[in-house]
């Protein structure tokens, strides 16, 4: 019996077959992948394939290259990757270019293979296949903006890759080992003078789309297809998480980045228009999070398992939840055309269900009791708590307050109603779409209504109980005066036809103008200095062939430009210069091609007959 | 529809009411953990709410107004659309 099989080994494998099947086999094919992961990782999970230690080791250079690190918290991450992902690839049978689905699949699988890298080149490898399928999942929407858009992807992605890969080579170089399963010091990295630790924490951070480095998710993921964007959710950024965790847990920065980036992304989707915008930027916030989480994540302490089982926890249900709300908004971008909040309005009378769907999704996201927000972000809070940190907790707990306004109140107000006529009209999405929402709202409330489920795949024991009277009512609290505020203040919430700049600027706009000094001042000098040069060397080749009538030539020239010259004398010395420059010889005769090669032969014979002399 | 929406309101503010006074009798009765000084002001969570929630929407409105909203077209006259 094999010992193991590697999850997302079935997806990659699965994508030559997909182009080979059509129709109703073609989707059962589909949904047949996720759900025999799913049984892979259940078997794991029972003991029947190997659930704890590394597998599937290849030899490379006296290296061990672990494609199969398996532990509690790769499996945890693993179900999550897994039963998501049957429910986009429900949301997206519909479609039926076939490389949308390919894309999808080895987006997925590579994430896999990132979750159970146990070295740092398997990591590169699959980090790398992440991004570059990613990018089609963008460019798949086939529009100018979307192409650009996934351009400024990849390069952002790229330049995270060369972090990663010099930050691999400095660590192999400074320890000798390319294992990935012990945190790299951070904190002594600076006195060590060993920089590695910062290069690969730098590209973990641009793939969890911290500030500065997230510009690329906003900008990104609401130019990708409908059914992209919502794979694109879920995969990159908590992979991020993942490694985040494995490698950096405990580090201070985090915990100062992560509240930071929580309120960032509240801050900026007050002012967005676009509806796929808007919860891109709570993305941002929700992995703050999560980020926060693994900066305080101290091993062997109460309160820092307390956080990293807060960050796994929320991005099990961010994962979820942040799915189902695309799917929403993707739903609404696919029936209407549109995804501006100037543009939208009014659509509850076509789209009842979908909003309700898209509700539950909100209130998961929100933290209300009974849903699955409830359960894992307050735990995250909780730890701040514990660590008695008052200005991380105030910022995680504002930007809650912010979840909840945006996702749960500006969002659904601005596009389902706010207007007394709907803009346009709609229907309700197609029948997959729906399915595909419902089971996903089902298991947002399954996990708000028995977080056991989740709490016993938890790395640590859980000492968090959720749903104690206290805690209800302090969040219920919270959560009914933001409502009565957004309701007094929601006149200055509608959309504006504005986009917000953000720190992609830099390289937007000192980009253009670094191609632009390229284009034209630099070409322009470049071709100016390529023509003179040319210009000495045929004036010497010219002169060459007879100096002293070219410098008789050039006398009289010198002559002839004279100031107060003599008319007829200058006739005169025309007259001779024309003569001169008659009888000045023509270019050199040019050989044939076996002269030249004999004499290039003999030359190099005579040279190679000195150099055997010298020897 | 109106007196529809009139006890829709009424039963609203009853809400808030109950969470404001089910909250005091939390902190008598039941002595939660305090973790940090706010914890022991009787209405503190509903007031962050609500004022957290104003100053979100009018210090972003704020910072979108006077400095980062731009056009729609702000990022538009690229070298890149004008090659392609």
């Amino acid at each position: 019996m094999l010992e193991w099989i590697h999850p997302g080994f079935i997806y990659i494998l699965a994508v030559p077959i997909i182009p080979l099947l059509k129709g109703k086999v073609k989707k059962f094919f589909l949904l047949s992948i996720p759900i025999l992961a799913f049984v892979i990782v259940l078997f794991m999970s029972k003991g029947i394939l190997l659930s704890e230690g590394k597998t599937w080791v290849l030899s490379f250079w006296g290296y061990q290259l672990i494609l199969g690190q398996i532990d509690r918290l790769s499996l945890v991450f693993t179900y999550v990757f897994i039963i998501a992902s049957f429910c986009m690839i429900f949301y997206a049978l519909h479609i039926k270019e076939d490389g949308q689905h390919i894309a999808a699949f080895l987006y997925i699988g590579s994430t896999l293979g990132v979750t159970f890298a146990g070295d740092l080149l398997t990591l590169f490898l699959f980090w790398e296949i992440m991004a570059c399928s990613a990018l089609f999942l963008i460019w798949y929407r086939k529009t100018k903006r979307s192409f650009n858009a996934g351009l400024r992807y990849i390069l952002v992605h790229l330049f995270g890759g060369a972090c990663l890969l010099g930050g691999i080579f400095l660590y192999f170089k400074s320890t000798g080992s390319i294992e990935f399963n012990k945190p790299f010091m951070f904190e002594l990295a600076w006195k060590s003078k060993n920089f590695a630790p910062y290069l690969i924490l730098l590209a973990f951070l641009i793939n969890a789309a911290v500030p500065p480095l997230h510009a690329w998710l906003p900008d990104a993921y609401p130019e990708a297809t409908v059914t992209g964007a919502v794979f694109l959710t879920a995969f990159t950024t908590k992979s991020a998480v993942y490694v985040l965790i494995r490698g950096f847990a405990g580090t201070e920065l985090l915990v100062w980045l992560g509240a930071i980036m929580a309120l960032y992304g509240v801050v900026f989707a007050v002012l967005e228009n676009d509806i796929r915008r808007l919860l891109a930027y709570h993305i941002i916030s929700q992995v703050g999070y999560m980020v926060c989480g693994v900066g305080m994540g101290v091993t062997g302490t109460v309160a820092g398992e307390m956080a990293i089982n807060g960050a796994i926890a929320h991005a099990f249900c961010h994962i979820l939840y942040k799915a189902l709300l695309f799917m929403g908004a993707g739903a609404v971008v696919e029936v209407t055309g549109m995804s501006k909040l100037t543009e939208l309005g009014g659509l509850y009378r076509f789209m009842p269900i979908t909003f309700h769907l898209y509700m539950i999704g909100a209130y998961s996201i929100s933290g209300f009791p009974l849903f699955n927000g409830f359960i894992s972000k307050t735990m995250v809070v909780e730890a701040s708590a514990m660590w008695h940190l008052p200005v991380i907790w105030l910022m995680l707990e504002g930007a809650s307050i912010g979840t909840f306004l945006h996702t749960g109140l500006k969002l659904p107000w601005g596009t389902w109603f706010s207007k007394s006529e709907p803009i346009c009209q709609a229907k309700e999405p197609p029948q997959n779409m729906l399915i595909a929402m419902s089971f996903t709202a089902f298991l947002c409330i399954l996990l708000g209504v028995y977080p056991y489920i989740l709490y016993d795949l938890l790395p640590y024991p859980v000492r968090y109980k959720p749903y104690n009277l206290p805690h209800l009512v302090t969040m219920s609290q919270l959560l009914l005066f933001t409502f009565v505020a957004f309701w007094i203040y929601r006149g200055k919430l509608y959309g504006e036809s504005t986009i917000t700049l953000d720190t992609d600027w830099f390289y937007r706009v000192i980009g253009k103008k670094i191609i632009w000094f390229c284009e034209k001042p630099l070409s322009a000098f470049a071709t100016n200095l390529d023509k003179k040069v040319m210009e000495t060397v045929h004036f010497f080749v010219w002169m060459s062939r007879n100096p002293m009538l070219a410098l008789k030539i050039k006398i009289e020239e010198m002559k002839m430009k004279t100031p107060f010259i003599n008319p007829s004398r200058l006739k005169e010395l025309e007259f001779k210069l024309i003569e001169k420059k008659k009888n000045y010889p023509a270019g050199v005769p040019k050989l044939g091609l076996g002269v030249t090669l004999l004499l290039i032969l003999i030359f190099l014979s005579f040279y190679l007959l000195l150099y055997l002399v010298t020897l | 529809m109106k007196k529809n929406s009139i006890s829709l309101k009424k039963g609203f503010y009853g809400i808030l009411l109950l969470s404001l006074i089910v909250g005091v009798f939390v902190d008598i009765m039941l002595k939660p953990e305090s973790h940090f000084i706010w914890d022991r002001l009787p209405f503190f969570h509903a007031l962050y709410g609500f004022f957290g929630c104003i100053f979100i929407i009018l210090g972003s409105k704020a910072l979108g107004h006077y400095w980062l909203q731009k056009k729609e077209n702000y990022y538009d006259d690229d070298i890149h659309s004008e090659n392609k």
